[in-house]
This record gives C-alpha cells, sequence and structure tokens, in this order.
C-alpha cells in the first residue's frame, strides 16, 4: 500500500506539469496581453512604457520563455501579481475568491447529500411504485434543466413576483450589522444560488442512489438478514444502506472539483464573486497569473480526489490490492 | 420481497417474448422492447416533432425571425391580432394554420422580435449543435477507446493518461479559453477559420470545442468493454485465421459493444446541448444575427423587472428543458431495450 500511495503521488507531478504547460500556451496564444489592460483608460500611457513594462514582465520573450520563468517562480511559491488588482496572484484567489465557493459548494453538497440519499433509497423501495416514477421523472428533470436558466427562474419567482422575498444577487446586503442580522442576510443570499447549483446534482446522485440500492437489496447478504428474522428497518437501514452507499461516496468524491470550476454560471447568474467567476473573468481580461494559480489549484483537487478516491476503495473493500 | 418477485416475473416475461419469436435479430428484439416503455416512445414522439419544426421553421411562421418592430416592444404571449398589427408587422405570408400575421403566441422579445419564431429558428442551431457534436464526440471516442483497449501497452498508456490529463483539466474554463482563441480573428487558426466557413464559423467553432472535450468518457467506457471482450474465444479465433487487428476491432469487437454506444451517443446529445446553451448564454457561443436557444437567453436575465419581459427567458429554457429531457428519457429507453441487464434498473 505504502509503496502503491508514493508511486501514484509521484506521478501527479508530470501529470501537473503537462496540464499547466498546456493552459499556460493556450493562454499565450491569446492575442493581447496583461499591459493592455493597463494602457486602456490611462491617456499618459506611452509606447515607451508599454515596451519597458513588457519587458519587465519578460513578455516579450516567446512563450516557452515565459512559462520556464513561471514554472521557476511557481515551485518557489510564488504565482506572480494579478495585473487586475495589483496584489498576488494566490492572495486574491485564495483569500477572496476561494473562501464564498467553499460556502456556496459546500452547502450545495451538503443539501444535495441529504436530498439524494433519502430519495434514492425510498425510490429503490417503491420500485415502480408511484413515488418511484415520481421521483424518477423529477430526477430527469432535474438532470436536463439548464443550470443558469434555473437561476434565472428561481430569480423571476422569488426576487421578482414576491418582491424582494428573496434578494437576486450578491454576497451581503451592505450596512447590515450584528451577528444574527448578518447571518441571517448571509443565509438569505445563499439560498437560491444554493438551490440551482445543486439540482443537477441532487437529480443525479438520486438515481445513482436508487440503482445503487436496487442492486444491494438483491444480494445474499441481506436476504440472509430477513431470514435471520431481522426488522425490515434493521435490514435496511443496517445492512442494506451501508452498503449501497459506498459506491455514491466515489461518485461525490469525483464530482466535488466540478463544483469549484463549474459554479460559473451560477455565479454569473448570481453575480456571485467566487472562483469560477474569477477564473471566467481572469480568462477574459488575459490575467494569466490569475487565471493560472485557480486553474491549476482546481486540476490539483481533481487528481487529489481521484487518488482519495481510489484509496479509499482500497481501504474498504479488502478485495481490492495495490501493489 | 415483493420486489425480487416482480423482478423474476419480469424475467420469466423477457425470456417468454424471446422464445414467441425464434430467429429474431438483436435490433427487432430491441425495437420491440422499446416500443414497450410508453416513456420512452412519447419522449421520441416529442423529439421528432422538435426536429421537424426546427428543419421546417422557416415555413412555420408569419415571421422572420431578425425583424425587429420598436413598436410592439414586449408584447405579451396571445393569438389575437391588435387592430393595427398587421400594417407594422410587415410579415412574410399572412397566415400560417391557425396563426395569424400580428400574432405573437409566445410574445416578443426586447426588440419587438416574435419569440416563437426566434425559438423555432434556435432549435436549428442548437439542434445541428447537439446532434452533430455528439454524434463525432462518440465516434472519435469510441474509436480511441477501441484502439487503447485493444493494442494495449505503450498506445493504452498513452490514451489512458490522455485522458487521464484531459478529465483533470476544469472542463467549462478551458471551453471558454478555447473558443476565445478559435473565435478570435487575431489568432492565425482563427483566421484562417474565418477565410474557410464565413459566417456559420461560430457553429463549427462550438461543434469543434465540445468534440474535444466530450470524446473521453466515451473513451473510458468503451476501452473497458474492449478489454473485458478482448480475450473471449471468439476474437481468439478471428486471431487464429490471421485476421488483422484493425479487422478484429471493427469486425468483431465494435459491433459488440454497439449497444452501449449508441446509449452515450444519445446522452451526449443532451450534454452538447446544454454546453451550448451554457456558452451562448455567457456570449461566447453563438453569436446574433444568428439565433440559438443560449443566445436567446444571453440577455434575458436583464428583463426581469420589465412587464412581460420574463417571457424572454422562459420560453428558450422551455424548449432547452424539453429537448434534453426527450433525449434522456429516450436515452434511458434504448439502454432498457439494448441491454437486458439494465431491465427497470436505471
Amino acid at each position: 500500500m505504502a509503496t502503491y500511495l508514493v508511486r501514484r503521488v509521484l506521478q501527479l507531478i508530470p501529470t501537473l506539469f503537462v496540464i499547466s504547460l498546456l493552459l499556460f500556451g493556450l493562454l499565450a496564444m491569446k492575442p493581447g496581453d496583461p499591459i493592455d489592460e493597463m494602457r486602456r483608460g490611462n491617456p499618459g500611457f506611452t509606447q515607451a512604457d508599454y515596451d519597458r513594462l513588457r519587458e519587465f514582465y519578460g513578455l516579450d520573450k516567446p512563450w516557452y520563455v515565459q512559462y520556464w520563468r513561471w514554472l521557476g517562480r511557481v515551485v518557489h511559491g510564488d504565482f506572480g501579481t494579478s495585473r487586475q488588482f495589483g496584489r498576488p496572484a494566490a492572495e486574491y484567489v485564495f483569500k477572496y475568491r476561494l473562501p464564498n465557493t467553499v460556502l456556496l459548494s459546500g452547502l450545495s453538497l451538503l443539501l444535495s447529500f441529504s436530498v439524494a440519499v433519502p430519495a434514492g433509497v425510498w425510490s429503490a423501495l417503491r420500485q415502480r411504485g408511484f413515488v418511484d416514477y415520481t421521483i424518477t421523472v423529477v430526477s430527469f428533470v432535474g438532470v436536463s434543466i439548464p443550470i443558469f436558466w434555473m437561476g434565472i427562474m428561481l430569480i423571476y419567482i422569488f426576487a421578482v413576483q414576491f418582491r424582494g422575498f428573496l434578494p437576486a444577487g450578491g454576497l451581503a446586503t451592505p450596512g447590515v450589522t450584528g451577528t444574527w442580522p448578518i447571518l441571517g442576510d448571509r443565509l438569505r443570499h445563499l439560498l437560491l444560488p444554493v438551490l440551482a447549483l445543486s439540482s443537477l446534482q441532487v437529480a443525479q446522485w438520486t438515481r445513482f442512489m436508487r440503482s445503487s440500492m436496487l442492486e444491494t437489496i438483491q444480494l445474499d447478504f441481506v436476504v440472509t438478514a430477513r431470514s435471520k428474522g431481522l426488522s425490515e428497518r434493521q435490514v435496511i437501514f443496517k445492512h442494506a444502506l451501508r452498503n449501497a452507499i459506498l459506491p455514491l461516496i466515489t461518485l461525490m468524491g469525483l464530482n466535488v472539483p466540478a463544483l469549484f470550476s463549474g459554479a460559473i454560471l451560477t455565479e454569473t447568474v448570481f453575480n456571485w464573486p467566487g472562483m469560477g467567476r474569477a477564473i471566467y473573468d481572469a480568462i477574459l481580461v488575459n490575467d494569466f497569473n490569475v487565471a493560472m494559480v485557480s486553474l491549476m489549484f482546481i486540476s490539483l483537487l481533481v487528481l487529489l480526489f481521484n487518488l482519495l478516491t481510489d484509496i479509499a476503495y482500497a481501504l474498504v473493500d479488502p478485495r481490492i490490492r495495490y501493489g | 420481497m415483493t420486489d425480487t418477485t416482480r423482478t423474476r416475473s419480469k424475467q420469466v416475461e423477457v425470456e417468454n417474448e424471446l422464445q414467441t419469436h425464434p430467429g429474431e435479430s438483436q435490433w427487432r428484439y430491441a425495437w420491440r422492447s422499446f416500443r414497450r416503455h410508453r416513456l420512452a416512445m412519447a419522449a421520441g414522439v416529442v423529439l421528432v416533432i422538435l426536429i421537424l419544426g426546427a428543419i421546417f421553421a422557416p415555413w412555420l411562421t408569419p415571421y422572420d425571425y431578425a425583424r425587429q418592430n420598436r413598436s410592439n416592444m414586449f408584447g405579451s404571449p396571445s393569438l389575437r391580432v391588435a387592430a393595427d398589427a398587421q400594417t407594422i408587422d410587415k410579415c412574410a405570408r399572412p397566415q400560417v394554420l391557425w396563426w395569424r400575421c400580428g400574432a405573437h403566441p409566445f410574445g416578443t422579445d426586447d426588440l419587438g422580435r416574435d419569440i416563437l419564431t426566434r425559438v423555432l429558428h434556435g432549435g436549428r442551431v442548437s439542434l445541428l449543435v447537439g446532434f452533430s457534436a455528439a454524434f463525432i464526440s462518440t465516434l472519435l471516442g469510441s474509436l480511441i477507446g477501441a484502439i487503447a483497449g485493444y493494442w494495449g501497452r505503450a498506445v493504452d498508456a498513452f490514451a489512458s493518461r490522455l485522458i487521464e490529463i484531459m478529465l483533470s483539466i476544469p472542463q467549462l474554463p478551458l471551453l471558454l479559453i478555447l473558443v476565445g482563441l478559435l473565435a478570435n480573428p487575431g489568432v492565425r487558426f482563427g483566421a484562417m477559420l474565418t477565410g474557410v466557413l464565413g459566417d456559420s464559423k461560430n457553429i463549427v467553432i462550438i461543434i469543434v470545442v465540445i468534440i474535444l472535450l466530450s470524446w473521453m468518457s466515451t473513451a473510458r467506457l468503451v476501452r473497458g468493454q474492449i478489454i473485458a471482450l478482448r480475450e473471449r474465444d471468439f476474437v481468439e479465433a478471428a486471431r487464429a485465421i490471421g485476421a488483422s487487428r484493425m479487422r478484429i476491432v471493427f469486425r468483431h469487437l465494435l459491433p459488440n459493444v454497439a449497444s452501449v454506444i449508441i446509449v452515450q451517443a444519445t446522452l451526449m446529445t443532451g450534454e452538447a446541448i446544454l454546453i451550448e446553451s451554457g456558452l451562448s448564454f455567457l456570449g461566447l457561443g453563438i453569436q446574433p444575427p444568428a439565433v440559438s436557444w443560449g443566445n436567446m437567453l444571453s440577455r434575458a436575465q436583464g428583463f426581469l423587472y420589465y412587464p412581460n419581459g420574463v417571457y424572454t427567458a422562459l420560453f428558450p429554457g422551455l424548449f432547452i428543458l424539453l429537448t434534453v429531457l426527450c433525449v434522456n428519457f429516450v436515452g434511458d429507453g434504448l439502454r432498457d431495450a439494448l441491454d437486458p441487464r439494465y431491465h427497470g434498473r436505471a
């Protein structure tokens, strides 16, 4: 197990290297550079300033030289400065954007899990019944609905129709003071984005949970549990559910990183200052350093979660052996 | 307990069906069991209607989709014709069935354009993007997956690593970067595309980018299936009589995973339609004056506070939802029909 782990972690390095090379190359191919942003809206900016800054930032060199320098700084923990905000890119992303995204995605994960598991189990226990059909159709709708459109419709219903019942977007209302009012205000701002962001996960995980449960309840050990005279409740919740939920946890692990970048649409609709939105803006205005640090962070997250899932599998299922 | 009994009776039912039609091909059997799946059949019918509506869009509406009418902005949905509407609207034809010139069944948008007309026309682009991207992406994914699975060794290692890397890069940002690159006339390749494709460039770019970023799941799926089949006797037999590797892959292995691939292609179609709508919503997909369901929504959020403004958002979104929903139901029905192991489970 230890050698396996070391090998897997070492394999991450070349993979991350290729990903960074690919992303950097693609970003560098874009016409225009970060200096253009500075030049815009600054009449005193001369061609000489432009050339000097380009040389200062090394933007006059070919992209592979730029990449090499970027890499050199990154291994020392320096991700460069954001040209939009004039502060370190890593600080901007991790201090100001990541917490908002973690809040949004975390609540959405929590909600999805606590809805999907009971719904999936209930649906499986009533296979081909009315409840099952209803849950199935609803989860089909959840999988098929465009998230941003659902967000717009939620805004229309809760912010426009019931005028101001819930805020149409943003992080918080300015001018609210006191612990409880701030908390309440934050929750009101979170409700709609979390609902919109969770719709897909709830639907997918419900369907997954249902099929996993159906598969489990016909296995021999469940039959054994029943014939042993255990109550139906014990059979379902103690024996079947515990086994059926394992594959779902794997799926969740694989889905988590996608929540960080996949929230671009939700964050756009609800004007939520999170990471997805930061990446989108950074790409649009050529703020390479911000784009690179966030994209590399998410890629690393994906790889780590893949690894964690494999390890969790090995720990839980003794049949799997890694050499 | 009743559940297991039901599953059993279902199995018996399936076996009976098989016995009563001896010598029937796999595909005829699949078609028969697909027809029994009522929801999937209904979804299939709706999907066909949507596709026909998109194909015949210019003949199904009295209006031109780009024609603006500043005197009738944010009109409410209605089949009635306002007294002075006929003269102002300048229709292409006076009437299509009960839809007369001057009536707007879905209302009008911020520039006074008829929303139903635009939804019909938008369907052409959205469905074209969805079906072609899904088709080519599945084809590409199957090919890569099959080759990786059968060749094994270095080829497999390379393909698997490529799949892993492509899956680790966040999809939506990569889409944004690629679309931005290809659509930018300042990039050499982008300029070349403009020269070759002209106005339809945007549609082709979206299709290509969706393909580039969506073949991996199919490849992974097919690779797994091929590896499972690789050592079976019929493949051994083909090898023994000297069939080439290409022949074994294309004649013996791929037909055996056809059912999996077909289901995958269906589900991919829904995915592609959703990606197109998301990109166009962000303003990076299909560009006006061309119309797609996604770009109809791109400014709709700003109109929510206008009277009747919600219809600009409601109808395009409903059509995306309806289409993807139908595609997914059909996919589910196909899986049921093509893969007996899935009966009633997924």
